[in-house]
């Protein structure tokens, strides 16, 4: 009885501290733009660019799993795709701290949303072919996600990105009416 | 200091190179340019030939391929029976032995999944892919 107990508590721990820092960071969020300290696009803009900068960041910790991820889709020559492990995390650590400080900021939402088209095609094409990958999107962290869960969550990445897109074109409209999303606001 | 959309995508292009090189040339050791095995875990058949009997051959082909034709003396171990194929070949291991894996040829991949599954589950020590594979074996035994 004792040892069950123990067990669930220690679950129920290991639960915990993610759940609570959700809530917390929830709470913030909400906080933030009832105040309108931050638009909801910002968060948007911080969340990608989040994203961006953790997977850069694992994959450019282990650029050899990485190329061999890359061979594993079986579409470039292998020397590309050592090049390409190289230099490909670095290009989303640069281009999500360009989002984060508005710097090259449309110049970064192009980049990111053609990698996310390109990743999504080669990986969709893999499948087709019937080629077991492992993403490695974010390094070993990734390594056990289903297939599905991959894709959605980069369909969701890419939607955000085309939200984004659409509020930078909005932005720069010679008018700088607001439009209905509001993406004026930053 | 305004920049279009295509100069801002080729400056984080070009910042990007930066510690990209820097990482390839500090990390020239740890990866093959030319091929997804290093050096150090190819061996060719004329070199694998001269361990004699202190190497084992793991033919890494699906098993129809292996029927048709194998290294004599090779033992069978692809991963679409890794479980029973498996304890088989660990009765034939013993430490001290080179276990040499080939596939079809240099292009196939299979040779570097099982050599390093050897290493990783099995932690075998001394575990070596056949540069060329079958292919490799076939022109040196015409």
């Amino acid at each position: 009885m004792f040892d069950v107990g123990r067990l669930a508590f220690s679950a129920a721990m290991k639960i915990f501290w993610p759940v609570f820092a959700a809530i917390l960071a929830a709470v913030a969020v909400i906080v933030l733009i009832a105040t309108k300290k931050i638009s909801l696009w910002r968060i948007v803009d911080l969340i990608i660019a989040a994203v961006f900068i953790y997977a850069g960041v694992l994959k450019a910790i282990d650029p050899v799993q990485l190329a061999h991820d890359i061979d594993h889709y079986k579409i470039l020559p292998w020397t590309i795709g050592v090049a390409l492990a190289f230099y490909l995390p670095w290009l989303e650590i640069f281009c999500g701290l360009a989002l984060i400080f508005r710097l090259f900021y449309r110049g970064a939402l192009s980049i990111l949303t053609a990698l996310v088209v390109v990743f999504l095609v080669a990986t969709i094409a893999a499948k087709v072919r019937g080629l077991d990958i492992t993403c490695g999107c974010f390094g070993h962290a990734s390594q056990n996600w289903s297939f599905p869960a991959h894709l959605a969550l980069d369909l969701a990445i890419l939607a955000a990105l085309a939200a984004l897109c659409y509020c930078s074109v909005a932005r720069r409209g010679a008018n700088a009416s607001p439009t209905p999303m509001r993406c004026h606001e930053v | 200091m305004k920049f279009s959309l295509p100069r801002q995508a080729l400056i984080l292009v070009a910042f990007s190179l930066v510690p990209g090189i820097g990482q390839a040339i500090y990390l020239r050791d740890k990866i093959s340019w030319r091929s997804p095995i290093p050096p150090s875990e190819m061996v060719s058949v004329d070199q694998a030939r001269a361990w004699g009997d202190s190497n084992i051959w793991i033919d890494a082909r699906p098993d129809d391929e292996f029927a048709r034709d194998h290294v004599p003396g090779a033992i069978s171990l692809n991963e679409d029976h890794w479980n029973e194929l498996l304890p088989q070949f660990l009765a034939t291991w013993s430490p001290g032995k080179k276990v040499v894996v080939y596939c079809s040829a240099q292009s196939c991949d299979l040779a570097r999944e099982v050599a390093e599954r050897l290493r990783k589950e099995a932690q075998l020590p001394d575990v070596f892919v056949l540069e060329g594979g079958w292919e490799a074996w076939l022109k040196k035994n015409r």
